[in-house]
């Protein structure tokens, strides 16, 4: 039995009358790749911005390999160093080089040595095939090039979990492509992760599990294999429907 | 204009006071706009509400007034004499320091949501991501307006002539009153602060390149 890295108990996170995100529960093994899937607007960010603690949940409680994140105290700069997370419009640094980007963390919040960050800044780009694009700024790389530098950025740090948010959805099919290899390289090595995709080919080939989001709560959970052939939710069902047509035209 | 080169000296003098008194102000101004913003920014309620009364203060009065209730209040309370050089450098300091905050807060709000959630992501702390990711953003956007503060305070300097310091414009006026050549004396004293100006506004448009992100035109 592989252990919890992350987890997160009857969550609630309420806006005035908007209730986000109502009373999920989850764990998330080492290794495992989880693939978050729903509407718009049904609180999957939200989600994942609780988890890593970018918001701070109304109600319930957040793991991190067992530490919990919630109660008053923590020291949510060291937790957040330990969990990467990979954003929907990607918010690069634009003062920074793609180095730069990937660098700071590991100076700032890991304190290495400048020739060491610079070292492994390096390797995580190389690992993103971004290598050859270290000293160019945001505004001179494409979305798709951009995102693989957000996600050197995360797993720099070798994160204990990585979270990412739709990191395709912004970025047009062509350059959802190589975002998407990125990501499938990643699984291969065993990288633990929660992705929020609607990617439905990419989630089939990685995910361990898929988990259908609807109106702030899970709906429906299960293999992958269980949402493309026989959905027991009805809503789970007329999505998936939606999404395979989709996928089809593309 | 032979008659001014014996006032050189003068001159040079009042133009020397009006420099330092200029570049004190606005470096001053910097330190301070900058930690105005951020306590506006972060500091909570009540500290916005001081930085507030402090901004509305020096911005809503002549800076004639400011230079007078420093120049005679301080004394008269504290009990201790001052240089009225000191008096011009505290205030052109406050003073700018109000407009600064301003142009700095409105900069580090343009780059801030997104930056800072991003900063946050990585692990660094609240002050790391204002010192390493919205502060380096937020100065590069600030320069521009940067520079219409450097050209006004410059001239506002003329006002210390009133507390009885000899700056630049105190030089003019002496000059003035004992030759009575008075249209070329202004004339040259204009041509003196026009000058300085605008290669100071070069130097800015030069350093505002130099620090321009690549890829993006940065707009005010």
């Amino acid at each position: 039995m592989a252990d919890i890295v992350m987890e997160c108990k009857n969550l609630w996170k309420i806006y005035g009358k908007i209730v986000a995100v109502r009373d999920v529960s989850l764990e998330i093994k080492e290794g495992d790749i989880k693939l978050i899937f729903g509407p718009s607007g049904s609180g999957k960010s939200t989600l994942a911005r609780c988890l890593a603690m970018l918001t701070t949940p109304t109600k319930g409680d957040v793991f991190l390999r067992g530490e919990c994140l919630t109660r008053s105290g923590v020291n949510l700069n060291k937790a957040r160093a330990r969990i990467g997370f990979v954003f929907q419009h990607i918010w690069l640094f634009h003062h920074l080089t793609a180095l730069g980007n990937v660098e700071l963390g590991l100076r700032r919040v890991l304190k290495l040595p400048k020739k060491e960050a610079r070292e492994r800044a390096m390797q995580a780009l190389r690992e993103v095939k971004m290598e050859e694009w270290a000293h160019h700024y945001p505004a001179q790389l494409s979305g798709g090039q951009q995102q693989r530098v957000g996600i050197a950025r995360a797993l720099a740090k070798n994160p204990d979990i990585t979270l990412l948010d739709e990191p395709t959805s912004a970025l047009d099919p062509e350059l959802t492509g190589e975002v998407i290899d990125t990501l499938r390289d990643l699984a291969k090595k065993g990288t633990t992760m929660l992705i929020i995709s609607h990617e439905m080919p990419f989630a089939r080939e990685v995910a361990d599990e898929m988990i259908f989001f609807d109106e702030g709560t899970i709906v429906e959970r299960g293999l992958p294999e269980l949402f493309f052939t026989n959905p027991s939710s009805d809503r789970a069902r007329r999505f998936m429907a939606r999404l395979i047509k989709r996928t089809r035209r593309e | 204009m032979d008659f001014l080169v014996k006032y050189l000296p003068l001159i040079l003098e009042g133009f020397l006071t009006t420099v330092q008194v200029t570049l004190f102000g606005v470096l001053m101004g910097l330190g301070l706009g900058i930690l105005l913003a951020i306590g506006d920014l972060y500091g909570g309620k009540t500290i916005s509400t001081i930085i507030k009364f402090y901004v509305e203060f020096f911005r809503g009065s002549p800076i004639i007034i400011q230079l007078f209730i420093f120049y005679f209040s301080i004394p008269t309370l504290l009990n201790m004499l001052i240089d009225p050089i000191t008096v011009g450098f505290i205030v052109f300091g406050l003073n700018s320091a109000a407009y600064q905050k301003g142009y700095i807060k409105g900069a580090m709000e343009s780059v801030y949501e997104d930056q800072m959630t991003a900063a946050l992501s990585i692990g660094l702390s609240r002050v790391q991501a204002i010192m390493y990711v919205v502060l380096p953003q937020a100065l590069r956007i600030v320069i521009p307006p940067w520079g219409n503060e450097f050209c006004s305070l410059t001239k506002s300097t003329a006002a210390l002539l009133l507390i009885r310091i000899r700056d630049l414009t105190s030089a003019g006026v002496s000059i003035a009153s004992w030759t009575w050549r008075v249209l070329e004396t202004y004339s040259f004293i204009a041509l003196i602060y026009l000058l300085w100006i605008s290669i100071m506004m070069k130097i800015l448009d030069i350093l505002y390149n130099k620090v321009k992100i690549p890829g993006i035109e940065i707009t005010a």
